[in-house]
């Protein structure tokens, strides 16, 4: 049985490179996919170079959404990264 | 979590494949081998069979290795020590230098295999700035 979660966070800074290689690194230890959108842009999480394209910029909101099994925690695991990112 | 996949950096310029490294340990970490093999065998501009050839062999960590090339002879000296070298375990992939670079690094930090690490960086030239 696959589940989704979605969860919208605030940026506390650019998510450049640093951030979106954290977030790469995180959902690399789940089975779910997940996504982050920002402005109508997707990216996969898995891709460090998506996730720096979306030029999201401090202050601004992304979505993290996910699909499968551990979807939940996957989404959480990448709020709680991107919350806490310098 | 076994031993990262190596990358290893070829360019004509010894400074832009160690100022690319510097990019890659930032954002990758310690943990991913990352050699640069930029420069003649006296640092002037050109590519060194022998600094490739000790690059892989540093970076080979016994996951494998990823090498890129930025361009032209960097290519051809490259494939010609992968030719020559006994280990078949490093691959030379075609993406672009930085943004593959960095693709890459990424993965391999995560753990990832080569074919892995290897997509990752072609993956790298679909990927839009802006």
């Amino acid at each position: 049985m696959s589940a989704s979660c979605e969860l919208p966070v605030v940026l506390p800074v650019d998510l450049h490179a640093r951030p979106a290689a954290a977030v790469v690194r995180v959902v690399a230890g789940f089975s779910s996919t997940v996504e982050i959108s920002h402005n109508g842009k997707n990216a996969k999480a898995k891709s460090v170079l998506a996730v720096i394209g979306l030029g999201a910029r401090a202050g601004s909101t992304v979505v993290v959404r996910g699909t499968g099994d551990d979807a939940e925690a996957a989404v959480k695991a990448v709020v709680s990264t991107l919350e806490n990112t310098e | 979590m076994g031993q990262p996949v190596g990358i290893v950096l070829v360019s004509h310029s010894e400074r832009l494949a160690h100022g690319l490294r510097d990019m890659l340990v930032q954002v990758a970490g310690e943990q991913v081998p990352i050699e640069a093999a930029g420069g003649t065998d006296d640092g002037a501009l050109g590519t060194s069979y022998d600094r490739i050839l000790v690059a892989i062999d540093r970076a080979d960590r016994g996951a494998g290795v990823l090498v890129l090339t930025d361009l032209g002879s960097a290519v051809l000296t490259a494939q010609t020590v992968l030719e020559d070298r006994v280990a078949n375990d490093a691959v030379l992939v075609d993406a672009p230098f930085v943004e593959g670079a960095v693709a890459a690094a990424v993965l391999a930090s995560t753990g990832a295999d080569l074919d892995a690490v290897t997509l990752a960086a072609v993956e790298a030239r679909d990927v839009r700035k802006l």
